[in-house]
């Protein structure tokens, strides 16, 4: 197997700057991650125009954003811990043996050990995707507008996975994304569409506003609706260090969390939400004997941090080889390339080798930082649960505007990215998920023109789109991935439900 | 602090070097490109402003800002609208530019709205196949082209109506067809054009000749014309025109600039008088070398006439194609 | 106690109403958009049409299983949350013309004084954020903003 590209990332991620990037951004990921009001995807929504118009190279852009989301992550787990609420959606479990671990006064112990596990997830996962992602983007050579057609019906086909229980919702979602994607000028006939002759909008919709209004806008809304929940923080951490013998009890535990998260994340459009909830469950099936899972049970602690960290290296797999994204966060991550006028797709590792082995090389490293910030500074990190959100609030507000404004200088971009704040607080609300959109979004270009251009190519045949083997085998893997995660979907329900009952019964 | 100084010390430079010219110099050249940063309008643009500033033409480092848009169309709106006396600010274009605005799709205004100024280089059209292809002279691929036109995929970098297309309809009607029926496929620029190639999904690429001169020497792509008056320089040499193999069709990709309709006349007669100048300096040759540019010198009235010239001919290009 | 499976409900239906009215306009839209011709068998005016037929069905299957929302605010509640996209747009007016420096201070006190902070301290909490990303993205990151009348 040709590893030249990881070697050559490390050369590219080890330079000062990107090191320096990478730091950044895995304390700002980490951060992140802590406070509940935002997640990974928020994150990266509000640095990734900062970080394009402070003319950051394509490399060093994803180095940063990879370092924040696996930094977001890590520190999920924090609050989860503390507070009893999760950092974000990775960290739902994490919260189910965190919380009591830190009631009984342990909270120094579950952070360290949840710590460490999610470094072996991180770093397990990152040598998945070092090893996968060459063997799968080789396989990706023959692909010819046909066969992109195709792959964006296979990658559509997952979307039943990402939110799981309300299909229909997802899919309403996925085709308003598609539809946002048709405004402006047409690549294929040059004709203006649904762009009300303003030249602004010639272009399409900015992704950046997009992701923000989606993202930013209505989570300050949602905020502002949830902030009267109150929540007891457990301010007394313990001791910092973990014991050998729960060490020792979570080896094999974090193993196969980090196996499960890692498979779940090379799925497209399962996120880690799905990974630790079904890496708690099967561990819970197997080792817990004694009943003592969900009243602080380190093995109940380790085995969802591993799944989730885990999972944010595999959902990097589809996205840098097949230009489809893992989970909502990559799906940003590839509107970034597109904002670089890189073309996602099987050709992205070929054309780009430097971009993806730095990014690959970079999740190593990062992995390396996570850990020293996330054990001897967790200390820091629990500190800045304390801030008010009449602080927080403001501030996520001003990156999203400077974020906007910066990246066009246009007041019209403003004025949009608003109504599509307020449009996707009104969806939240009814209980859409926003990713689909943006992968709806990401994909729509990219599928129709590959449609189009296959059938000027066949003089309008459609058995062009059967024709080669790669066609017929996605095609294939479209149909299983419509039905699979469904039914996996289905037993993770079911288990969560059985969970919560159990919780319910005891006292 | 650092940058103030070093600003003062630009622009007493600026007054040394250009105390002897009687047109005023702009004291805060920009240059405007109506994309994102990388395509061809930032060339264009980092064309004039690095070697302006190399070959001392201005003191003052020449600042480039984007405007992106419609291809250029926000630009082009902004610098009438609101930019149009300001003597500091030319704004890179190109001969897709006037193909767009003969096409109507600049807005309202037409291309006697700006003051054209120059053009300081160019690059040809150039028609493809892949290196494994039967065909080797244009003459052969017109004459198969003829006998069975359904076979033919011809892909290019821009929509229905871009250069690309413009060109590959030059083709069709060579070949006695109706370019609408074209089997014409639209990618995402010259790399995705090659690759088409190379995967056999097009039989015929449009494209331009810096771009595909490189992979045609690399032997991926075979060029089989040059859509210029004359034998292109360097290392496409050996390659004929279109004219030579007795089929008519040009295509100059020139790349120039415009400044609003009521800037100075002085202003105007500097910048003019200053690219005169720069297109005879060497750190200006090296510059359009290192761009993959070929000659293209035109300035001031020459360079307005071509503008107006092409305008008028794309128009009754467009209008043969039904577009 | 209320009933939040019919609140759920009726939120939900006015929600597929409104996507299938959003069909019905993008299909219209779509079906009317003007091109010269198209190279490629499809055109630019198929996959919009398709997409708003897609968006209709899914509305209307969404319209016989409209559960799932959460209950919508009402009240001070509600007009506290609207008050801060309002925030967002009078910073968006103030912008260009007054400056980042003033709209930024005008959005972070009045965003802070909605989320529950005390006059006093919103005033301090809008001076500090205005202040700090002043010196982030104009002094550190040299990112354009518009310096409005305050310094220019």
């Amino acid at each position: 197997m040709n590893l030249d590209y990881l070697w050559g990332g490390f050369a590219i991620a080890l330079t000062w700057q990107n090191l320096l990037i990478g730091l950044i951004g895995c304390f700002l990921g980490t951060l992140i991650g802590a406070l509940p009001a935002i997640g990974p995807i928020n994150g990266i929504a509000l640095l990734l125009p900062i970080a394009y118009t402070m003319g950051l190279p394509p490399e060093s852009t994803m180095i940063l954003l990879a370092a924040v989301y696996c930094g977001a992550e890590y520190g999920g787990r924090i609050s989860s811990i503390l507070l009893n609420v999760p950092g974000d959606a990775g960290a739902v479990m994490t919260a189910l043996d965190g919380y009591p671990l830190a009631k009984q006064g342990r909270a120094g112990e579950a952070l360290a050990i949840s710590g460490i596990s999610s470094f072996v997830g991180g770093v397990i996962g990152a040598i998945g995707l070092a090893l996968f992602a060459p063997i799968l983007s080789s396989l990706a050579i023959g692909f010819g507008p046909a066969e992109y057609f195709v792959l964006m019906i296979f990658a559509l086909a997952t979307l039943g996975a990402m939110v799981g229980s309300q299909p229909v919702k997802t899919l309403i979602g996925c085709v308003l994304g598609l539809m946002l994607a048709t405004v402006g000028l047409d690549a294929t006939s040059g004709a203006y569409r649904f762009s009300f002759n303003e030249p602004e909008l010639g272009d399409g919709i900015e992704f950046v506003v997009l992701v923000i209004g989606l993202f930013s806008i209505s989570e300050a809304l949602i905020i502002l609706e949830n902030q009267s929940a109150g929540v007891t923080m457990i301010r007394k951490l313990g001791r910092m260090m973990a014991r050998l013998d729960d060490l020792r009890k979570c080896v094999v535990p974090t193993l196969r969390g980090s196996a499960i998260g890692f498979v779940i994340g090379v799925l497209p459009g399962t996120g880690a939400s799905v990974a630790s909830a079904i890496s708690y469950t099967t561990e819970k099936r197997i080792s817990d004997r004694d009943g003592t899972f969900g009243k602080g049970d380190v093995r109940g602690l380790a085995a969802p941090e591993a799944a989730n960290n885990a999972t944010a290296c595999g959902a990097f797999v589809p996205m840098l080889t097949l230009g489809v994204p893992g989970s909502g966060t990559t799906a940003v991550m590839l509107g970034a390339l597109m904002l670089y006028n890189i073309q996602p797709g099987p050709l992205l590792m070929s054309q780009h080798p430097e971009m993806v082995g730095g990014l690959v090389a970079s999740l190593f490293i990062g992995n390396f930082f996570l850990l020293a910030l996330n054990l001897p500074l967790v200390n820091l990190f629990a500190r800045v649960l304390t801030i008010p959100n009449w602080l927080l609030v403001p501030g996520i507000l001003v990156l999203s505007i400077v974020g906007v404004y910066s990246t066009n200088a246009s007041t019209l971009s403003l004025y949009l990215m608003l109504a599509i704040g307020l449009m996707g607080w009104l969806l939240r609300k009814l209980g859409f998920d926003m990713a689909p959109i943006i992968l709806g979004f990401v994909l729509g270009d990219v599928m129709e023109i590959n449609m189009r251009n296959a059938l000027a190519i066949s003089g309008g045949d459609i058995s062009i789109f059967f024709k080669s083997w790669i066609s017929l085998v996605l095609w294939g893997l479209a149909i299983a991935v419509a039905v699979l995660p469904f039914l996996l979907g289905r037993r993770a329900n079911r288990r969560k439900a059985r969970l919560t009952l159990d919780a319910e019964a005891q006292p | 602090m650092l940058n103030v100084t070093r600003a003062a010390a630009a622009a007493l430079l600026a007054f040394i070097v250009a105390n002897g010219a009687a047109m005023a110099e702009p004291t805060k050249p920009e240059c405007l490109a109506g994309a994102k940063p990388g395509g061809g309008f930032d060339l264009t643009c980092r064309l004039a402003a690095n070697s302006l500033l190399a070959s001392k033409i201005i003191g003052t480092p020449m600042q480039v800002t984007y405007m992106e848009g419609g291809v250029g169309a926000v630009a082009y709106n902004h610098v009438i609208g609101k930019r149009g006396t300001d003597g500091n600010l030319i704004t890179a274009a190109s001969s897709g530019s006037a193909l767009l605005i003969a096409q109507g799709k600049f807005g309202q205004y037409d291309e006697s709205a700006v003051k054209w100024l120059g053009a300081l280089g160019a690059d040809y059209g150039v028609l493809v196949v892949a290196a494994e292809s039967p065909y080797k002279t244009l003459g052969e691929l017109v004459a198969a082209y003829k006998a069975t036109p359904a076979d033919f995929a011809i892909g290019g970098g821009g929509a229905v109506g871009s250069q690309d297309w413009m060109k590959a309809s030059l083709l069709a009607k060579a070949a006695e067809q109706d370019p609408k029926a074209m089997r014409y496929v639209a990618l995402e620029g010259g790399g995705a054009v090659l690759t088409a190639l190379e995967g056999g999904h097009i039989k015929v690429g449009s494209g331009d000749a810096a771009e595909m001169g490189q992979h045609h020497k690399a032997g991926k792509v075979r060029i089989l014309a040059v859509m210029a008056p004359e034998r292109l320089p360097g290392d496409l040499a050996q390659i004929p025109t279109a004219r030579e193999q007795g089929i008519d069709i040009d295509w100059i990709v020139w790349r120039g600039y415009y400044m609003g309709k009521d800037v100075t006349a002085a202003d105007y007669d500097w910048w003019v008088e200053g690219f005169k100048k720069l297109s005879a300096t060497p750190e200006f040759l090296a510059e359009r070398q290192a761009r993959g540019l070929f000659e293209f010198n035109m300035f001031g009235q020459d360079f307005d006439a071509k503008v107006k010239a092409d305008v008028a001919r794309f128009k009754v290009l467009a209008k043969e194609a039904g577009l | 106690m209320t009933t939040p499976a019919t609140k759920d409900g009726v939120a939900g239906r006015i929600g597929a109403a409104a996507l299938l009215i959003l069909a019905l306009a993008f299909g219209l839209g779509g079906a009317t958009i003007h091109y010269a011709f198209a190279s490629d068998p499809l055109g630019p005016r198929v996959f919009p049409v398709a997409l708003a037929g897609a968006l209709a069905l899914l509305a209307l299957l969404y319209w016989r299983r409209p559960g799932g929302a959460e209950e919508f605010p009402h009240g001070v509640l509600l007009l506290r949350i609207l008050a801060v996209p309002g925030l967002v747009l009078l910073s968006v007016l103030l912008l260009e013309p007054a400056g980042f420096v003033v709209s930024i201070f005008v959005l972070t006190a009045g965003v802070a004084w909605i989320f529950g902070a005390s006059v006093r301290a919103s005033l301090i909490g809008g001076i500090g954020h205005a202040l700090l990303w002043w010196i982030v993205f104009v002094k550190l990151l040299a990112v354009y903003l518009p310096p409005g009348w305050l310094f220019a």
